[in-house]
């Protein structure tokens, strides 16, 4: 049985708009997705800043009640489950943020924020959680004297790891990563993934990853999906999507990806068009509308829900951007 | 006029903190030109964004403060000025994108007020120009439908789309020295060439001169000219960037780049990583601060002594350890 599936997820936000204001507006972040993860999987989930992958994981993990749509973890449909049903499930699954500064309480120290996932769930003695609370801290490679300190004294990374190291406080199975180490150096980056494969191998841990290093995510992930504007346009295994990338926004990204090669300043391709907005998205093929495709038009009347054109590779089936 | 346009001297900030002074930046010298663009790297924690902030003099009150050395800006130094005249050096002349947005920017104020804002403390412009404004520069880093984006709240943006709105007013005044600290990181890789496209194009437009702090070596490789690196508070390496790629001299440095992921590195096994951790602030040795990491280590008579600066051929120069000095 898959640890999660997600069916047909749609999260649309009020916005206002217009110069007075009143018109109201609905900002479609998410619209209509779907996947399904399986017990010690990785998948990877990436795409262009604001096509709603934050707004996935935040729905996957319940912090958002999903406007439509169906998600299931563990066999239990959660899409409407209020708090009370939810505690026992957070235990399960995990969030790990793209913006530590959001998520860490600054009024709070850091024995203080570990020890908290322990005192929700009532578990262990006063002096069991602040031992936990110290081995969480080794297990993400920061030194014990910090339990005493506050978040801003700590920088960018370390900030991230701590993150890190609250979910893993309630042994979960599945973790949802925002963007666990967009905010890391190299060496640390490198010492969190080992961290993570480490702890997927020991207690075969689930991870929905997002982030924006493509080679991280190709590093991390079993599967990878590709979002855009609201949507999955390709999912395919790591190897297959890297290889053999199907979708025309999948190669763009791929391309863009920079490359420590001293022998060329790259002349970068740079994509053009209008950045798409999530608030009266176009009809039919989004990419194929801003890169004004002469077979947009055709997507328009298409169904485009994803195809699988060889075994496990999906993609939606448009004439501008799908060869 | 020869005179770098920003020149740091012996940079030594530290914080006030229960536990006593914490030094996190500990006598860094670093040279920017006009038109040019500096990277910055390092190990998380290694001091780059209190370098930034002292330079900007926004260091967290009351507890940071700069201990020692000078920023001079175009000969000036700006360490000693009233915070009257810093305040009109802010944003005019140097502006700053601050690594993570939601610090930056105010939870309870509506992002286009806030460009506003800023525009109106800086600029000449009566409110409904600097509205037209503000709108023309969200559009112009690249925001959809600014227009109706301008009434949200930071909170009702994605991360990369709050980057690009720190992006906009930080540039809404030409500033002669950008120092974005991370300005990519929350960024996908297409949005990310775009931003760095549209700094490059300003840089060449205006001579405008960029620091840019980032983790992302690849990056520096596509955009820097300059590489200078720190570790633990220390900068340990610095030079034109195709030297410091093609033979990088410190220990950390070689190991940084060895940390990269690569395309053709095998999936979900374990990278090559740095082994340790960056020793404590409070327990900082005087000496050579990688050596309880560092592969070629041999004694600990470098821990205990100041390792001198080696200026080598072009610009490039490395704290000397003894541990490679005689390899140099
Ligand atoms: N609370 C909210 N109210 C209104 N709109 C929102 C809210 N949260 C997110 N959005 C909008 O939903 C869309 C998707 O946002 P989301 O944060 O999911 O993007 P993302 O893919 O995570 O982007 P990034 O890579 O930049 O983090 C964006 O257009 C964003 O402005
Ligand atoms: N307000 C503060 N009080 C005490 N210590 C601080 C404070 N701000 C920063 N520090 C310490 O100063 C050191 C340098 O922090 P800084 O934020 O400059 O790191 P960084 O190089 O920018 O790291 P990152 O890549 O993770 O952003 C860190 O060890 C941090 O814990
Ligand atoms: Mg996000
Ligand atoms: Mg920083």
């Amino acid at each position: 049985m898959a640890l999660l599936t997600v069916e047909d997820l749609k999260m649309y936000y009020p916005v206002r708009g217009g110069v007075f204001r009143r018109t109201r507006a609905v900002c479609k972040a998410v619209d209509g997705v779907g996947f399904s993860l399986e017990p010690g999987e990785t998948l990877g989930l990436v795409g262009e800043s604001g096509c709603g992958k934050s707004t996935v994981a935040k729905s996957v993990v319940r912090l958002l009640k999903p406007t439509s749509g169906r998600i299931v973890f563990e066999g239990n449909d959660i899409t409407r489950s209020g708090p009370a049903e939810l505690r026992g499930f957070r235990r399960e699954m995990q969030m790990v943020f793209q913006d530590p500064a959001e998520s860490l309480n600054p009024r709070h120290t850091i024995g203080q924020i570990l020890e908290e996932p322990f005192v929700i769930q009532k578990i262990g003695t006063r002096g069991e959680r602040s031992e936990w609370a110290a081995e969480l801290l080794r297990r993400v490679g920061l030194p014990v004297d910090a339990l005493g300190r506050y978040p801003f004294e700590f920088s960018g990374g370390q900030r991230q790891r701590i993150g890190i190291a609250r979910a893993l406080a309630l042994k979960p199975r599945l973790i949802v990563c925002d963007e666990p180490v967009s905010a890391l150096d190299v060496s640390v980056q490198a010492q969190v993934l080992n961290l993570l494969l480490e702890l997927q191998q020991q207690d075969r841990l689930a991870y929905l990853f997002i982030a924006h290093d493509l080679s991280v995510v190709q590093h991390m992930s079993d599967r990878v999906a590709v979002m855009y504007l609201g949507k999955i346009v390709e999912i395919a295994t790591a190897t297959e999507l890297y290889r053999n990338p199907r979708h025309a926004y999948t190669k763009a990204l791929l391309e863009s990806i920079p490359q420590v090669d001293l022998s060329r300043k790259r002349e970068r391709k740079l994509l053009k068009g209008d950045v798409p907005s999530p608030i009266n998205p176009p009809a039919g093929c989004a990419f194929g509308h801003r890169m004004r495709h002469p077979k947009w038009q055709e997507s328009v009347a298409m169904d485009l829900r994803l195809q699988e054109v060889s075994p496990g590779h999906w993609v939606q089936p448009c004439p501008c951007c799908t060869t | 006029m020869n005179e770098p346009l920003l020149e740091i001297r012996d940079l030594r900030v530290g914080f006030q903190t229960d536990h006593g002074l914490l030094v996190a930046v500990d006598d860094v010298d670093l040279t920017l030109e006009r038109g040019k663009m500096l990277g910055l790297v390092g190990e998380s924690g290694c001091g780059k964004s209190v370098t930034a902030r002292a330079i900007m003099r926004l260091l967290e009150q009351p507890s940071g403060q700069v201990l020692g050395g000078e920023v001079r800006l175009e000969g000036r130094d700006l360490l000693p000025l009233p915070l009257e005249a810093m305040r009109k050096v802010r944003g005019k002349e140097i502006a700053m994108i601050f690594q993570e947005p939601m610090t930056a920017l105010n939870p309870v104020h509506r992002v286009g007020r806030q460009i506003v804002e800023n525009l109106l403390l800086h600029e000449d412009l009566t409110p409904a120009a600097a509205l037209k404004r503000a709108v023309e520069l969200m559009e112009w880093v690249g925001i959809p439908a600014p227009d109706q984006r301008i009434h949200d709240y930071p909170h009702q943006l994605s991360g990369g789309m709050r980057q690009r709105v720190m992006i906009a007013m930080a540039l809404s005044c030409n500033p002669k020295i950008l120092i974005a600290d991370e300005p990519t990181t929350a960024l996908d890789v297409t949005v990310q060439a775009q931003i760095l496209d549209l700094i490059k194009r300003l840089q060449n437009e205006t001579g405008m001169a960029v620091i840019l702090i980032t983790h992302d070596l690849a990056v520096v490789a596509e955009t820097c000219d300059e590489l200078a690196v720190m570790y633990a508070g220390r900068l340990v390496e610095r030079g034109p960037v195709e030297s410091i790629f093609q033979s990088p001299l410190h220990p950390y440095t070689k190991g940084l780049m060895d940390c990269l992921p690569k395309l053709d590195h095998p999936p979900k096994t374990m990278l090559p990583i740095i082994p340790g951790m960056v020793p404590s602030l409070r327990d900082m040795p005087r000496g050579c601060r990688f050596a309880a990491r560092c592969p070629n280590a041999h004694d600990d008579s470098v821990l205990s002594e100041r390792q001198p600066w080696r200026e080598c051929s072009g610009g490039h120069g490395v704290e000397a350890c003894a541990c490679f000095a005689s390899t140099l």
